[in-house]
């Protein structure tokens, strides 16, 4: 991404940005009871920041792309909840235990007796395999972009280039609003 | 040719065409100096690559917020913001 497109994505990137921050501001203000000098704790204000960032990045990029939407559908309340966290991880591994055991039993319903190892190799079709090759050599990616479960490949290869190309542009312009400011 | 085959070759080489263009995008682009990587290769070096660009932004977002807490309505550093978006 570059140059005029680039600019205008980072300008609305930054608008966007303060206009959350104010709000976000604003809130804690109407909110806290009493006291002066209270807006936010440092946490809120930390978290406060990290979604404003997404959400202003998503809102950006506006409809050209599938992961804003991805990232507007379900704001962050922690971190980015399209990353693989542990309980993601340990119900993956449990599917694929459930799915192992499902085909050895698919093949053992399937006939009375025999090899039952050739008969789990006839179930599984060679598009079903190379299905699943695709899929399990872009499993981390689709956790890393937002919106990315549900993609297909080349769909997920455009997304993740789009993406990789904005979330270089809000480094960018975070990088610069701390430099600025500081 | 049999049309499945054409329709699988097609997408073969858009895939190559994608990758190529992502290729381009990390960092690593710069040093490698055009030689070919294997696409399992590129899709986990996106991968960390994203990570890191994440990393980044919480970083950033830490520091921004640590900064932003020392500052008023109308310190010099609030006066900067607002002039960034004239």
């Amino acid at each position: 991404m570059r140059g005029p497109s680039a600019r205008a994505f980072q300008q609305g990137f930054l608008k966007n940005l303060i206009l959350s921050l104010q709000a976000c501001g604003s809130k804690a203000r109407v909110s806290s009871s009493g006291s002066a000098s209270a807006t936010m704790s440092l946490q809120e204000r930390k978290r406060a920041i990290k979604s404003s960032a997404d959400i202003a990045m998503a809102t950006a990029r506006g409809g050209g792309a599938r992961w804003p939407r991805a990232i507007l559908a379900s704001p962050p309340s922690s971190s980015r909840p399209w990353k693989a966290s542990s309980p993601g991880k340990v119900r993956a591994r449990s599917r694929k235990i459930v799915r192992r055991c499902f085909r050895t039993r698919r093949s053992r319903d399937g006939t009375g007796g025999g090899d039952s190892f050739a008969r789990t190799r006839s179930v599984v079709s060679s598009s079903e395999i190379a299905r699943r090759l695709v899929r399990k050599r872009t499993k981390v990616l689709r956790k890393m972009i937002p919106g990315g479960e549900s993609l297909d490949e080349i769909s997920l290869l455009q997304e993740a280039m789009d993406y990789v190309a904005h979330l270089h542009a809000q480094v960018d312009v975070l990088r610069r609003i701390s430099n600025a400011v500081q | 040719m049999s049309s499945r085959r054409s329709r699988a070759s097609v997408s073969e080489e858009e895939i190559n065409e994608l990758i190529s263009r992502l290729q381009t995008l990390l960092p690593s682009a710069r040093r490698r100096g055009g030689s070919q990587a294997s696409t399992t290769k590129l899709l986990k070096e996106t991968c960390s690559y994203i990570k890191s660009l994440h990393r980044e932004v919480d970083d950033l977002s830490d520091r921004l917020s640590d900064l932003m807490a020392t500052m008023d309505h109308n310190s010099p550093g609030a006066e900067i913001i607002r002039s960034l978006l004239r």
